[in-house]
């Protein structure tokens, strides 16, 4: 049985959000499909979870008490491919099948280029996550050159 | 600068580069191996810096003081090369300053540090410098006014970079190169505390450079640490680890997603230890010199790194400075025939800056080999 919890976005959450073009709705569907299926990853106070919708992957990063609070949403374009390697252990734990995450790079693919980035990965299910920082900074630049090399 | 009585700008000194002909094109190959967009031929980057001051008719002493007027030669001397469509300047030497170090310009060497300033107490009381402070110091300042005259006058070449640089070899300056390598055998935990200031100050560096510009590109290597001097197991402790180190957090603090890496020097086998300490971003390039005394077979670092990052093959720069175009060409030719088919792309370079009086004959040999061999695959 699923209990469906309130999610709770404080309003400096939803701006954020909001101001980097991502819907609060979206960030609903991640949570709701993540709590429903275990699909998440967890350093023991927090979670973070995917889910691609249209052409991008969107991410929603929450921590659960007596209601789901969500810290944060952020996506990348990039599509997320197999992963190249794996280094080192990670703080992060795989609800899904328990596998503790390991720090790594993951192949994405965009505008018909493919290109390795750091990630978190289990290498059990082959699933790879970007953290906040990567994908609004380092991907989002990076996207941003492939559109204008590629022009 | 003053010519005959009259003060110039830099800028005057130079025709505007052909930006429809030559820079279009070469725009559009340098964008080649980063984006799968194949286009003309395999780019050439002799890793040209105070050989264009010298080919403009400056001097070396020139190049290195007056940075605005140094980086108007490479993006100048590039066009007759064909070389790359993008500037860059810099020593190896960026923030010792704000750590304490004086540099003193030579005649025929970049700015060299006075001497050692550090003792093992200087070491464990050092802190880096915070990004405010450099704001106010001198590097930061420098690669501003830098970038600002590139806006106004070479905007079409302009790409902001951050330089680490040598994280090993610059902090060991701090306290004498030789010291340095004692220390890692006698004094391991103050060696790291010495390198770990210095990646410190670099990463608040970065920073406030793409505080500026919106990013930055990173440039860092492993010179001093090699295999000449070190064993596998000290490369990876004291230089791959903490390059890896260095490029998560710049990327934390907004700066890349570009990242040339750049082991100079004999890497014979701590190539190895890279691969699995360093961050792998969708651009990168790597770039390793030498094997031993010759240079780094261009099929193995295709083999070891095609699947994280564009390679860069290198031809050795002693021969650029001797007078024999076809030994360039043939060895341009063997690293482009064994590297062109790299997945993610390769760059024809030579094993280290091209040296100030590089041969004009030798750097068209390069150009001549990409040309004639350096196609992608069968492209």
């Amino acid at each position: 049985m699923v209990i469906k919890m309130d999610i709770v976005f404080s309003d400096e959450v939803k701006k954020a959000i909001e101001g980097k073009g991502l819907k609060v709705d979206d960030i609903k569907k991640v949570i709701e499909g993540a709590e429903a299926s275990n699909d998440k990853i967890t350093n023991g106070s927090k979670f973070i979870a995917k889910k691609v919708l249209g052409d991008v992957t969107v991410y929603a990063d929450y921590s659960v008490g007596g209601s789901i609070t969500v810290n944060s949403g952020y996506a990348h374009k990039m599509k997320l491919q197999d992963i190249v390697m794996d280094t080192a252990d990670s703080e992060w734990t795989y609800v899904k099948n328990g596998k503790k995450i390991r720090k790594g790079h993951t192949n994405l693919s965009f505008m018909g280029a493919t290109r390795s980035a750091p990630s978190l990965v289990d290498p059990a299910s082959g699933e790879s996550w970007l953290e906040e920082y990567l994908a609004a900074k380092t991907i989002a630049v990076a996207e941003m050159l492939f559109s204008q090399k590629r022009a | 600068m003053r010519v005959r009585g009259f003060i110039m700008g830099y800028e005057e000194l130079f025709p505007k580069n052909d930006l429809s002909g030559w820079h279009a094109n070469a725009v559009k190959r340098f964008a080649s191996p980063f984006v799968d967009n194949f286009h003309d031929r395999i780019d050439v980057d002799p890793i040209i810096l105070s050989n264009a001051a010298v080919n403009c008719g400056f001097t070396i002493r020139d190049f290195y003081e007056k940075p605005e007027l140094g980086i108007h030669c490479v993006g100048y001397i590039s066009e007759l090369y064909d070389l790359l469509p993008v500037t860059h300047w810099f020593f190896s030497l960026p923030w010792v300053r704000e750590l304490g170090i004086t540099l003193e310009y030579k005649d025929t060497l970049p700015p060299v540090p006075t001497g050692p300033i550090l003792d093992a107490n200087g070491v464990e009381n050092m802190q880096p410098i915070s990004k405010q402070d450099l704001l106010k110091g001198s590097t930061v300042p420098l690669f501003y006014g830098l970038y600002d005259y590139v806006q106004k006058n070479l905007g079409h070449t302009l790409v902001p970079i951050s330089y680490g640089f040598d994280l090993v070899g610059a902090a060991a300056e701090l306290i004498g190169v030789e010291e340095f390598i004692m220390w890692t055998f006698t004094e391991p935990d103050l060696a790291h505390k010495l390198v770990d200031s210095y990646v410190a100050t670099s990463i608040n560096g970065a920073e406030a450079m793409a505080d500026k510009y919106g990013f930055a590109m990173l440039i860092v290597g492993s010179v001093l640490a090699n295999n000449d001097i070190f064993a596998d197991e000290q490369v990876e402790e004291f230089s791959a680890k903490k390059m890896g180190y260095y490029v998560d957090q710049c990327f934390r603090r907004g700066a890349g997603p570009q990242v040339f890496y750049h082991l100079c020097g004999n890497h014979e086998t701590d190539y190895k230890v890279f691969k699995k300490n360093l961050l792998w971003s969708p651009f990168n390039v790597l770039h390793i010199g030498y094997q031993g005394p010759k240079v780094f077979p261009s099929d193995l670092l295709k083999k070891e790194f095609q699947d994280v990052t564009t390679c860069m093959g290198s031809v050795d720069t002693k021969l650029m400075i001797n007078a024999n175009p076809a030994k360039v060409y043939d060895q341009a030719k063997e690293s482009l025939l064994a590297g062109r088919d790299s997945k993610k792309g390769f760059i024809l370079g030579t094993s280290c800056e091209t040296p100030p009086y590089t041969i004009p004959g030798n750097l068209l040999a390069l150009t001549r080999a990409a040309r004639d061999f350096g196609t992608y695959g069968t492209w």
